[in-house]
């Protein structure tokens, strides 16, 4: 901010000295967190039958939907929803793979129609283009 | 004032949008509160890009209502389950499970609906009496005390919040910080861009929101156990002789509704402690307490009305000053902004349709809760069969659609991906997430107010004592923080006390 030149001056040109003030409170709270007794003794919120197992499965979830997220740009909408629903079916512990797979499709078509053809949201079709004529 | 208000909102209620919206919306509101863990914040969460892109009150009455809707749709999993839908409903299952349990089901289910409605409608009149009054009063408020309102109202959330209060101070601050990215309104200047095109106008508040909760939200959903198993439940068929039995109990209904609106009114109490407290009080009078705890009518009719009252009542302050109540208040009030409106004084003054239409969704919300509630029951036990491995996948794909209709972003899905992250972390360190949702959504009034003060004082930082309201506003907050204080030593001197006789 400061070779914008909004790092000083009164309240109107000085941007900087509203973060400041907000962003040393903010460390006054946190200092006064680990000083004070009793501030800091909430228990997680993590369950507490939590195995590495579920654990594991919810890191596996954020890697499936951060995947999800860059193939939506690549490949599209019609292509990405449906792998990513029934990687997700999946990972929950869903055994019957063409149950999984007929639900991945239909629901990702369903969510589709409802967002192109009600709602005039026109989704990513990534490189290939792919839009549904509704 | 308010009547004309009200003729005004009638022409903007009554169309078939208004009218199709806000019973879509209890509708809705109902099925995600029903399911465990969402809930009214998650549906409003979920609705709002959606709803913006319609006309303001159409969109507005599919959001309040899925507030009301899901205000009381977690009753329903706590009687049949005993696991409330929403936190709100967890005092309801002391008295409702019970009553399951001794086949009175549909009864239970009936008199939460019932009471639910009943208690949002005494809301609604807390609503449109006391919102323009209060908005009357603060339309002589000048910069310096919106800016300690606006830091009154960051405080009370923070207390209440789980955690401690300065967890619920450090997340509010953080919230205040992300409201200040992108452009500076006053200087033109660009602040924490970091020479990104996409950050120009900061991160989107739907973006922030999604990422916080519904992410992580799903994030700790797969860690529970029999993801794929669906919960064997009754059909159950509540009638409308429901709404008979709970008018017999009519002075619990008015204590409990007059506590939940009072609740609701107060920035960050919020439904659950009004609920319980309403418990506690309806107990307390009660002929039949010996009664509660065992399936006691008397036990769903007092938590579940005073819920729902709640809902009326935090609108009140988030409409007339602008200061959202809790989570959910913000999101409205965020939809709002959206929509090209400001919350506050001048949205009574100058756009009276508007809080009449909104007015009139609110109320309508209530009596269609009441039909919509009783006559799909059935469809509500069929939707808690539906395992966790489907859910997962769909809130996901909805969560991208919501966040990227908003404005055809992928930065945005990449910004609520981050924020879920932030949101999962900070969850596991128990700090509280509402405090910064009300500190993006205040943020912007509290820096404009506080530097508009300092431009017109001639004293600097002393104009914000030299105003009464403002003064008196600084005194309440420090009083807060200094009885905070007090209490956390005096609760660990006493702790020190008992740990060292037990040695």
């Amino acid at each position: 901010m400061a070779e914008q030149g909004i790092a000083s001056g009164g309240p109107y040109d000085n941007a900087a000295s509203y973060p400041r003030i907000v962003a040393i409170f903010m460390g006054i709270c946190l200092v006064a967190q680990y000083l004070m007794p009793g501030a800091n003794n909430a228990p997680s919120e993590i369950p507490e039958h939590a195995s590495k197992e579920s654990i594991g499965r919810a890191m596996a979830l954020l890697g499936i939907f951060l995947t999800y997220l860059i193939a939506t740009d690549y490949l599209g909408y019609q292509i990405a929803t449906p792998v990513m629903i029934f990687s997700i079916m999946v990972l929950c512990g869903e055994k019957k793979l063409l149950r999984n797979i007929v639900f991945a499709i239909v629901s990702s078509l369903v969510v589709a129609f409802v967002f192109e053809k009600l709602l005039k949201v026109v989704l990513p079709g990534g490189i290939f283009q792919i839009h549904i004529p509704w | 004032m308010i009547v004309d208000s009200l003729i005004l909102g009638f022409g903007q209620f009554l169309t078939p949008l208004g009218l199709g919206f806000t019973a879509a919306g209890i509708l809705i509101g109902l099925i995600i509160g029903v399911l465990p863990g969402l809930g009214p914040l998650m549906g409003i969460i979920l609705l709002l890009p959606v709803a913006t892109s319609f006309p303001p009150i159409p969109a507005l009455g599919l959001l309040i209502s899925v507030f009301v809707g899901g205000s009381c749709g977690g009753s329903v999993s706590a009687i049949l389950l005993r696991i409330p839908g929403t936190p709100l409903a967890a005092a309801t299952l002391l008295d409702g499970y019970p009553m399951a349990k001794n086949g009175r089901a549909g009864d239970a289910i009936g008199l939460a609906i019932s009471a639910s409605a009943i208690g949002g409608l005494f809301g609604g009149v807390v609503l449109v009496l006391l919102s323009p009054v209060l908005a009357d009063f603060a339309a002589n408020f000048a910069p310096p005390e919106f800016a300690t309102l606006a830091v009154t109202g960051l405080l009370a959330i923070a207390l209440v919040s789980e955690g401690s209060l300065l967890k619920g101070l450090v997340t509010g601050a953080f919230g205040l910080l992300l409201a200040t990215i992108g452009t500076d309104g006053f200087s033109t200047g660009y602040r924490f861009t970091f020479g990104s095109a996409n950050m120009l106008d900061g991160f989107h508040i739907v973006a922030i929101v999604v990422g916080l909760f519904a992410v992580s939200e799903m994030a700790f959903q797969i860690m529970d156990k029999d993801l794929t198993k669906a919960p064997k439940v009754e059909v159950v068929f509540p009638g409308f002789n429901s709404v008979i039995k709970v008018f017999a109990h009519w002075k619990n209904l008015l204590v409990s509704s007059t506590i939940g609106a009072f609740f609701g009114a107060l920035p960050g109490a919020g439904g659950v402690i009004s609920s319980f407290a309403a418990y506690a009080v309806a107990k307390s009078y009660s002929p039949d307490r010996d009664q509660f705890g065992n399936g006691a009518e008397g036990g769903v009719v007092a938590p579940e009305s005073a819920n729902n009252a709640t809902v009326g009542g935090t609108l009140v302050p988030t409409l007339a000053l602008g200061i959202p109540g809790d989570a959910a208040s913000a999101m409205l009030l965020g939809a709002i902004l959206i929509l090209g409106y400001i919350p506050g004084p001048v949205l009574f003054e100058q756009q009276p349709e508007i809080v009449g239409g909104i007015f009139l969704v609110y109320l309508a919300a209530n009596v269609f809760l009441l039909f919509v509630g009783i006559l799909a029951t059935p469809l509500f036990v069929y939707v808690l069969r539906i395992p966790k491995s489907y859910l997962i996948p769909i809130v996901l794909v909805l969560c991208c659609l919501g966040v990227y209709s908003v404005q055809a972003s992928v930065f945005d899905l990449f910004v609520m991906f981050g924020f879920g992250l932030i949101g999962i972390l900070l969850r596991i360190y128990r700090y509280p997430l509402s405090p910064i949702v009300i500190g993006v959504i205040l943020g912007p009034l509290l820096e404009n107010n506080f530097r508009r003060s300092l431009l017109i004082s001639q004293d600097g930082y002393w104009i914000f004592l030299e105003r009464p309201v403002s003064a008196i506003l600084i005194i309440v907050n420090v009083l807060i923080i200094v009885g905070y204080i007090w209490k956390t030593l005096r609760d660990s001197k006493r702790n020190k006390q008992i740990l060292e006789e037990n040695a």
